[in-house]
């Protein structure tokens, strides 16, 4: 009996003593515990990694211009003269201002240069290139037809490659070098791009692609990818085509097309086929990059500018009363 | 019996124990919490690290079809902060694509006023918006949205990037024709949403503080140009200069005399009104807009294009507008309007997952 007794006793004892530390434990909980030589290692780490991050910071503003070491991106825009030409090109400038190893190449459709072009571009502050082809009668866009009835931009965007293919031809040794890794993309100047669609473009092997917002009649269309491979296009017209995508729904790596002297658009294709007559002579589907997160964010935007009214102007101008032409809008 | 007794025994004893010890595990690392949370901050924080300046590489997706090593999307900084790892080896987590410039001391601030509403251009345009205001300096872009609260849309896409501003919003209440009543009741669309932005500012700042400041009200469809900007930056009280593509012309303007000040209106559409000008033309002074607390745009029973009137006429007479762009000759605003996208293919149901932002 009395070893029980001495057992009860020292089990309660322990007991108590459980629940007392137990509790002070909880208690220190709320309070910061009294590590200091724990502490002190990861605050000297914080403000190792602060000082990292502002040296970073001056270093990127720096950088940012100088970097010569990632793959340059080639961009062909056709642009024509209208109102809203160089309200267009000036915001277009604005984005691409931003994106580092940016090569412009802006091919007007006209007989020669024209001086709002020339000067626009003279004073951007990019690095370009200023070409121009005009397109033949024929295959060009009357008054009051509707924009879809021809392809635009087809012998422009081909005057382009036509330049890459000369440059391509004719360089050598590091700059060669540097051809191979860099991207060409075709960027229409009334479309919106987002500055993340140019880093996801830049590390193409082939032709990436990726979705397009407010075109073919919908919120945005893509690629359906799935295993990492494009199976099928997302489009809710003529999914059928060869390539069912917007011509600022891919890239195309330069090296592909140096190689692929044959490729070229297809002035003459029937509405909607541009596209696929370019990529068709380049790739299969299954060979395509999918990009923007497997083809799920949309990081470009097919826009198109109003035609600003004139009716006023128009008459005014019968009366000779219109606004100074002498003016550059 | 003993046995059971003694197996009771020792589970009681053990139990507690155990639950100390964990406990006392638990509160070793408490402190650490505080330090997590820091951890998360400063991964949110380092921004533009090009590949070869990140401290230290990690895929963040192991794609098997990818052949180059490329920039991927922005991961979760949880992936880094909730292990107790090695806080430098944390890399990239939200990849900022651009900063705007230093903020100086001298420079007067540009308060840009754009109030938005949501359609499915209205990402692209904040988008092409912002791009150029990035280039901007000592630009604080107030952004108004038409809205009952503030959307997410437009939340992150402000924080994305990386610009100085203000994030507001008032609905504007949908009224409609009264029948028999020829006055249109409308209140004219953004006109609550500048409004309000002006009345942030009035609580903001005070007329004693030196903060220089110019008030601009910039649509979000329109292009303006970067020269734009260093010409308002010298307002004294009202700046105006031709705007492109208003009033059924290739462009308005004021019309400047000799001497340099504005005695007219070269417009077509109602030369006569007080001041017959685009809301993209003029710019004002902060002083001047805290120094009159109770000019504001009116919101209702205004007729077509005296909305700008409505508001400077509280400010500033004729004579004390300053002609800017060369004396009013060159066109550095465009008032471009984005064509409403044709969405046929949606159909009732919407083609497209609703899930994905434009």
């Amino acid at each position: 009996m009395r070893m029980r007794l001495k057992l009860k006793t020292v089990f309660v004892l322990y007991f108590t003593v459980s629940l007392l530390g137990l509790i002070y434990a909880l208690m220190q909980l709320g309070q910061r515990c009294d590590c200091r030589g724990h502490d002190m290692s990861k605050d000297q780490q914080i403000s190792q990694l602060r000082g990292e991050l502002q040296k970073l910071q001056e270093h990127i503003k720096t950088e940012l211009n100088k970097k010569t070491d990632v793959p340059k991106i080639y961009v062909i825009t056709p642009t024509y003269a209208r109102l809203v030409q160089k309200a267009e090109l000036t915001r277009l400038s604005h984005t691409f201002l931003h994106v580092p190893q940016l090569h412009w190449i802006v091919v007007e459709d006209a007989p020669q240069p024209t001086l709002l072009v020339t000067d626009f571009l003279a004073a951007s502050g990019l690095t370009y290139t200023h070409l121009h082809k005009l397109t033949p009668k024929d295959r060009k866009l009357q008054e009051g037809d509707p924009s879809w009835l021809k392809p635009r931009g087809a012998e422009q965007r081909n005057e382009g490659l036509r330049w890459l293919r000369e440059m391509g031809a004719a360089a050598e040794g590091k700059e060669a070098a540097a051809l191979e890794e860099a991207v060409v993309y075709f960027a229409d100047d009334d479309n919106t791009y987002s500055l993340q669609l140019f880093e996801e473009m830049r590390y193409t092997y082939r032709v990436s692609v990726w979705p397009v917002g407010l075109v073919g009649g919908m919120k945005f269309e893509r690629p359906v990818v799935e295993d990492g491979k494009v199976v099928r296009f997302h489009t809710g017209w003529r999914p059928n085509r060869p390539f069912p995508i917007d011509m600022a729904g891919f890239a195309v790596s330069l090296r592909l097309i140096l190689t692929s002297p044959q490729a070229r658009f297809d002035g003459d294709a029937q509405m909607g086929f541009l596209e696929s007559s370019f990529l068709q002579h380049l790739v299969t589907m299954d060979e395509l990059e999918p990009k923007a997160d497997l083809c799920t964010k949309v990081l470009v935007w097919h826009t198109r500018t109003e035609k600003p009214k004139m009716k006023r102007e128009d008459a005014l101008q019968k009366q000779g009363l219109g606004s100074d032409p002498d003016v550059e809008v | 019996m003993p046995k059971r007794r003694d197996i009771l025994a020792i589970v009681l004893i053990v139990l507690p124990w155990t639950l100390l010890i964990t406990v006392w595990h638990q509160s070793a690392i408490a402190p650490l919490f505080a330090i997590r949370k820091v951890c998360h901050h400063l991964v949110k924080e380092i921004l533009i690290i090009p590949e070869r300046l990140t401290i230290h590489r990690q895929r963040l997706a192991d794609d098997g079809t990818e052949t180059r090593h490329d920039t991927g999307p922005a991961t979760d900084s949880k992936e880094y902060c909730s292990q107790d790892k090695d806080i430098v080896e944390v890399v990239r987590t939200e990849y900022v694509y651009t900063r705007p410039p230093p903020w100086s001391d001298v420079l007067p601030t540009i308060h840009v006023i754009t109030p938005t509403y949501s359609r499915p251009v209205q990402k692209a345009e904040l988008t092409r918006l912002a791009n150029t205001f990035l280039h901007v300096p000592n630009l604080h872009w107030i952004l108004v949205e038409d809205s009952q609260r503030r959307t997410p849309l437009v939340t992150r896409l402000l924080r994305e990037t990386g610009l100085n501003y203000t994030h507001l919003n008032v609905e504007t209440p949908r009224n409609y024709k009264l029948r028999g009543d020829t006055r249109d009741p409308r209140i004219p669309r953004g006109t609550m949403q500048r409004n309000l932005a002006l009345r942030w500012l009035r609580e903001t700042f005070n007329s004693n503080s030196s903060q220089a400041g110019i008030v601009y009200f910039a649509d979000d469809d329109n292009t303006y140009s970067l020269e734009l900007f260093e010409e308002m930056r010298s307002t004294r009280k009202v700046s105006v200069w031709p705007v492109a593509f208003v009033g059924g012309l290739r462009y308005e303007s004021p019309k400047v005399n000799a001497a340099g000040k504005v005695y007219g209106w070269k417009t077509v559409f109602d030369p006569h009104r007080p001041f017959a000008i685009d809301m993209a033309g003029f710019a004002i002074n902060l002083r001047l807009i805290l120094f009159k607390p109770q000019a504001y745009f009116k919101l209702r029973g205004v007729k077509g294009g005296y909305q700008e009137s409505s508001l400077l006429r509280e400010l500033v007479t004729l004579s004390d507008l300053e002609p800017k762009a060369a004396n009013c000759t060159k066109i550095l605003v465009w008032h471009t309007r984005t064509e409403k996208p044709v969405l046929v293919n949606e159909g009732k149901k919407g083609f497209t997952d609703p899930n994905v932002e434009i």
